[in-house]
């Protein structure tokens, strides 16, 4: 998964703070970003509290003149980033009327400035199409950061109006850099499957799979898959802009979980495609599954690529320890997927099926329980077969006395006969003597 | 960075900032406390000619009662 926090973003709204432009931080760049967030967050709370005392009686003078008044001085007298200060301490009723009365231009200029959280009533309140119109032109001007402080604070109505007017562009932008990360649900709930269809073709059109991927990383598990599928729909060209995107920036950890998301069919169709069958794609996948725990999704694709590209993935499994392919059986146990396991140790060279047989002749009963079912269900006797086959004498005899305990006479018949099937004598004579 | 530098951007953000921050030099710590230094000071500094200039337009029926709750 990509960071939750992107240094650029923390460094343009800590440069705002401070009325400086981003190049003038740019010694920040090697710090955590989290610390440049939290870093903002302290320098929110000084600028927002410096003149406090003086702002919260220019909020409570307010109340004694006319709204008009107050939006002529506010415009005249204070300006956008002086007013940013005031909104909160306003009352929220007379926020909005006076909002009311303000040029859009200026209602822009203060949005940039404003500390959504410190407002989040008033922001609430503003009618849904002054928030269109300022979100109009926050998007013209390119202040998606802005916009992206505005999400988790808006009504329903006023998120799809606002939606309304910017481009599907502006709106992955957008959603990049949304303050409050567990708004994006929200947001792409709101959006009608055409537009997302749309917004994903732009994706790769404006080159903007990082954002969207980031997108997908913060959404729900049935948005995910909805978002999957809606790609999976797309011509093979919006596909292979976001391979060669994941490819160049690394990104596998964000698509895998999307496969795993999606329909069945759209795997399919995903694993189908040809951009993802080179070597260079395959090992950048297995690394990611590798790095950070992603074997379920992997095992899920395997059996849906071509066998050229599962023998690739194959021979970049034959580097694999103990200690990885004991991950891959317990994801394979724990997400149920014994069969693509199974099918893709067959595919593997000797020495690591050699060392997958051990550890599934050591799993634990529960375990070996539910692969035996997997087995018997998927008709997979030869493939376990060939791996038992692989045991020394000691540990073939011990591995049979289990499998007739736990799997019994039938399953073991029909064992003993996919291993006869494939000559394999000492398997078939030790489940015999078993 | 030296612990003065971190002193002093302490004292203008009221806590101790970030540890990330301490792998910064003195001048780029310097240059930020400086930043936020005299972002503070135009702010209270707009902020007190724009109360000035409002006191102008509201009209004088009001500007007393206002005045007495902005200056006491």
């Amino acid at each position: 998964m990509t960071s939750l926090l992107n240094v650029d973003v923390e460094i343009i709204k800590l440069a705002r703070l401070v009325d400086r432009e981003p190049k003038d931080l740019e010694h920040l760049r090697g710090v955590d970003p989290q610390d440049i967030r939290d870093l903002r967050e302290q320098v929110t709370v000084v600028m927002f509290d410096a003149d406090r005392q003086m702002l919260q009686r220019v909020a409570s003078a307010t109340k004694l003149i006319p709204t008009k008044l107050a939006a002529l001085i506010g415009e005249r007298a204070f300006g956008p980033l002086l007013c940013a200060r005031l909104t909160g301490l306003l009352e929220p009723s007379r926020a909005v009327d006076i909002a009311a009365r303000l040029p859009t231009p200026f209602l822009t200029d203060l949005a940039i400035e404003l500390d959504p959280r410190r407002a989040s009533r008033v922001i609430a309140e503003i009618p849904p199409q002054q928030i269109a119109e300022i979100t109009k032109l926050l998007a013209e001007r390119g202040e998606h950061i802005a916009m992206g402080g505005f999400v988790g604070h808006l009504s329903e109505a006023a998120l799809r109006a606002a939606i309304a007017v910017v481009s599907d562009e502006a709106l992955l932008r957008t959603a990049y850099v949304i303050e409050s990360k567990g708004s994006i649900g929200a947001l792409v709930a709101t959006l009608p499957t055409e537009r997302l269809e749309a917004i994903i073709a732009t994706a790769t059109a404006a080159e903007l799979w990082i954002e969207a991927l980031d997108v997908l990383g913060h959404v729900s598990e049935r948005q995910r898959g909805q978002l999957g599928d809606i790609a999976a729909g797309q011509a093979d060209e919006v596909l292979d802009g976001m391979v060669r995107a994941a490819q160049r920036e690394l990104l596998w950890d964000d698509v895998l979980p999307v496969t795993r998301a999606m329909s069945a069919e759209s795997r399919a169709r995903f694993a189908a495609l040809k951009s993802i069958h080179t070597r260079p794609v395959l090992a950048s996948i297995v690394d990611a599954a590798s790095r950070h725990s992603l074997w379920p999704e992997l095992l899920q694709l395997l059996p849906l690529l071509p066998a050229a590209a599962r023998r690739r993935v194959a021979a970049l499994g034959t580097g694999f320890g103990r200690p990885v392919l004991q991950q891959i059986v317990g994801a394979a146990h724990q997400q149920g997927l014994w069969g693509p396991l199974l099918q893709f140790a067959a595919e593997l060279e000797r020495r690591t099926q050699v060392l997958i047989a051990k550890l599934l002749a050591a799993v634990a009963d529960d375990v070996l329980d539910a692969m035996l079912d997997a087995v018997w269900e998927e008709r997979l006797e030869p493939e376990l077969a060939h791996l038992a086959s692989l045991l020394t004498s000691d540990e073939m005899r011990s591995f049979s006395e289990r499998l007739v305990a736990r799997g019994g006479e039938e399953f073991v018949a029909a064992l003993r006969e996919a291993a006869e099937a494939r000559e394999l004598a000492d398997l078939s004579e030790a489940l015999a003597a078993a | 960075m030296s612990a003065t530098a971190i002193r002093d951007l302490e004292a203008e953000l009221g806590g101790r900032p970030p540890a990330g921050l301490e792998a910064l030099t003195d001048a780029q710590l310097s240059s930020f406390t400086d930043a936020l230094h005299d972002a503070k000071l135009r702010q209270s500094e707009a902020l007190r000619s724009a109360v000035e200039e409002a006191l102008e337009i509201v009209p004088r029926l009001v500007r007393g009662p206002v005045r007495k709750i902005l200056f006491g």
